[in-house]
């Protein structure tokens, strides 16, 4: 049982670890790890499943938009938010395309960028599954999710 | 949080900070409610701007700071920051992604105390109290220490202090006597200004002798020459005005604006303070007391106003009344802007010294309640000023102000100006009601003997050109108007400018009757205002009024209520307004309580000079 639940934290840290250098996620991410505690166990899982409904949401309403080239307004305000809110749970890519794409939009290429911040999006959200998985794994093992300092 | 952890929680301060945060992104709200929590701040949160103002108007004492971001769809965070300024006198923190400067200037410019970027990082919002310290030092001007809290802690304890005893003891004047007693110059922390009719006025005096445009606070305090007044008072002060003036420009309704202005200024920053203006009545009335939420307090559009009224721009309307009044007690602060403001609003003030003229009322209502209020407002609005923080209605006063103009526009003397802010915002039924608190005030104001000359009020009309207002004619007590709600005439402003204060924070104030006289005078605060003003409405000016006035003494109504029934109000179109009264009495009857801040107007001895 030990070695199992020290394989897995072995395993979620790397995990997470690797996420982080790929850029998936920023400090802002372990920032928001830090405010899980006992009495608010599912914090990170809640905020980030809001965040992917947000961006589904968003890209969707974006997309509806972009090709009848009405609602420029909504666009922009629309991937604004995708980008605070990504930034705010530390999603360095998705943030990263939403800047792209606002610059994007700055050169009337809105449906291209688009794309990308759907892709990233998405990407990060299976990513981000398969950590809350193993997290899971780790719990249902009896052992404790390590405390990952990522540098 | 009950009360007693209220108190607790004050005496940790800032553990325990009571926060409102507005975010329409779901995912940043719940990581900024995350934050906050950890940070061991008491969080609210809302997706909604206009839930959040429902919120704060319904309890000005209920929060604290307010955190809001600046792309909301239903309403412009900005804009948001602006009302809550001034109808409640809180600190604003913007939230955004935008890190351009320019949204940052905005947001400063606006009346934020912070600008944090997204993501913001809770070592950021582990110092955002500060700026609850620091705006109760500075928006309190020899507030003094109800000794509940730490001084170190600084205003914001004391605010909550305050806050948290007006919870426990709604009406309870006593605490307000207590914290007023030293406003003085007791606690060094905060020294709450009170704006009263005639601070503003000097302060209007001095702005408009150096130029609208050029006005430097360290100039307007030099011209002022007020002992114990600081720059940072006036700038603050000035600020407000400042946001008001461009609130008001913006308003089509031009003769609001004209009329109003002052009245519509005080008001709008006594609304800020808890659109005691009125009658706030720091009185946590009840759930009804924030005008703005609350429907009853609806037909005091003015809540707005009054809060503005109370803030330093606060047009001297409130002070009118008779900042003491309880009424202001809340807005403290702002009653003396109330007065001023109303000088000074005008909208031209490019005509400097004429914006004053404008607004002999003002001055006289200074006067009048000056001997009264002075104290108790500086007490009330001290503590109105904490309490107001939810002006409920203030948040509509604004943009009822512009719709009422009317009403406002009409007192160039004075706190019309508020009224018509107020008539217009509340319903129809109301604006009665509000014309009357107003008139009362105006009545205060009107009737003191310095009452300058109908003249006067002429050429206030002409200076607030914008406003086309009917009133505007020479006859500075229009009493008489009370018909139009809208344009109530200053007298007739004065009955509906009552009602304002009335009606937004108590419209149970007017059901008060009865307790009025049971209670006039002592906790009547709330109501006791109201039921002076009810009382007067019924007529029983004379020696309801009285009664009350003496009662409370630290009710700036209870001077205020003398006026009103003394004041024009009674006389002046007695039967008109009257009908206004009743009518609005009766809404706010039914709407509860916040009436009871009302009757403070304060001193609407204008009423009385209507007569």
């Amino acid at each position: 049982m030990n070695t199992i639940v020290a394989q897995l934290q072995r395993q979620f840290q790397d995990y997470i670890v690797s996420l982080y250098q790929q850029g998936y996620l920023d400090n802002q991410f372990s920032e928001l790890r830090k405010l899980q505690d006992e009495g608010t166990p599912d914090f990170v899982a809640e905020v980030v499943s809001l965040f992917f409904d947000d961006c589904a949401k968003l890209i969707s309403n974006m997309s509806r938009s972009l090709p009848d080239n009405v609602d420029f307004k909504q666009v922009d305000s629309g991937v604004h938010q995708l980008k605070g809110s990504s930034s705010s749970i530390g999603a360095r890519r998705v943030k990263n395309v939403c800047i792209a794409f606002k610059e994007c939009c700055d050169v009337q290429n809105r449906e291209g960028c688009l794309q990308q911040v759907d892709y990233e999006y998405k990407m990060l959200k299976t990513k981000l599954q398969d950590l809350f998985n193993l997290e899971q794994q780790i719990l249902q093992a009896g052992g404790k999710i390590p405390q990952v300092d990522i540098n | 949080m009950t009360v007693e952890q209220n108190f607790e929680a004050l005496d940790q301060f800032p553990i325990g900070m009571r926060v409102l945060a507005v975010d329409d992104d779901q995912t940043c709200l719940r990581i900024l409610e995350s934050l906050l929590r950890h940070c061991q701040y008491n969080v609210t949160t809302t997706n909604q701007a206009q839930k959040a103002l429902e919120l704060l108007r319904e309890n000005k004492n209920k929060f604290d700071l307010v955190i809001s971001d600046v792309d909301m769809p239903d309403m412009d965070g900005f804009k948001l920051l602006e009302l809550v300024g001034l109808e409640m006198d809180l600190p604003v923190i913007m939230l955004s992604a935008h890190s351009d400067p320019k949204y940052v200037m905005k947001g400063v410019t606006h009346g934020a105390c912070d600008y944090l970027l997204k993501p913001v990082r809770i070592e950021e919002l582990k110092n955002i109290w500060q700026h609850v310290v620091r705006k109760n030092r500075g928006s309190n001007n020899g507030e003094k220490r109800d000794g509940s809290g730490n001084e170190g802690v600084g205003n914001s304890d004391q605010n909550s202090g305050r806050a948290n005893r007006k919870r426990k003891d709604q009406y309870n004047e006593d605490e307000d006597e207590e914290r007023d007693d030293n406003d003085d110059s007791s606690a060094a922390k905060k020294q709450r200004v009170v704006w009263t009719v005639e601070l503003h006025k000097k302060f209007v005096a001095a702005v408009n002798q150096l130029g609208y445009e050029k006005a430097m606070p360290k100039k307007i305090l030099d011209l002022m020459n007020v002992e114990k007044l600081t720059r940072e008072n006036v700038a603050s002060h000035l600020q407000k005005f400042r946001l008001y003036l461009k609130r008001i420009s913006g308003v089509t309704n031009q003769q609001a604006i004209m009329a109003n202005s002052d009245l519509h200024f005080l008001q709008m920053s006594s609304s800020l303070n808890g659109l005691d203006s009125f009658h706030h009545r720091p009185i946590p009335v009840g759930p009804g007391q924030f005008h703005g939420g609350a429907p009853p307090m609806r037909p005091f559009p003015s809540n707005g106003i009054l809060g503005r009224l109370n803030t330093p721009s606060g047009i001297g309307v409130r002070n009118l009344s008779s900042p003491p009044a309880g009424m202001f007690l809340q807005n403290q602060t702002d009653l003396g802007k109330f007065h001023h403001v109303s000088s000074s609003l005008p909208l031209n003030h490019s005509d400097g010294g004429n914006i004053l003229q404008g607004l002999p009322m003002p001055l006289e209502f200074d006067q009048l309640q000056a001997n009264n209020n002075n104290n108790n407002n500086n007490n009330n609005n001290i503590r109105n000023m904490n309490n107001n923080k939810s002006i409920a209605g203030s948040s509509m006063a604004f943009p009822s102000f512009s719709t009422h103009q009317n009403s406002l526009i009409r007192a160039p003397n004075n706190n019309l100006v508020v009224l018509d802010g107020h008539p217009q915002a509340s319903p129809p039924g109301f604006p009665g009601h509000q014309n009357n608190k107003r008139l009362e005030h105006w009545s205060n104001a009107v009737s003191s003997s310095t009452l300058p000359p109908p003249q006067t009020s002429n050429s206030i009309h002409h200076q607030f050109d914008v406003s086309p207002l009917p009133h505007s004619r020479p006859d500075p007590l229009e009493w008489n108007n009370v018909s139009s709600s809208y344009s109530i005439p200053f007298c007739d402003s004065a009955s509906t400018m009552s009602p304002q204060a009335l009606d937004t924070p108590n419209p149970g104030a007017f059901s008060r009757n009865t307790d009025f006289n049971s209670n006039a005078n002592a906790n009547a605060q709330p109501g006791g205002f109201y039921d002076s003003l009810q009382m007067r409405q019924s007529g029983n000016y004379g020696p309801t009024t009285d009664a009350m006035l003496s009662t409370n003494p630290k009710e700036g109504f209870v001077v205020g209520q003398q006026k009103l029934q003394s004041g024009g109000f009674m006389s002046a179109d007695a039967g008109s307004l009257d009908d206004i009264v009743n009518s609005t009495m009766k809404q706010e009857q039914s709407q509860g309580e916040l009436s009871g801040g009302d009757l403070g107007y304060g001193g609407f001895s204008s009423l009385r000079t209507c007569i």
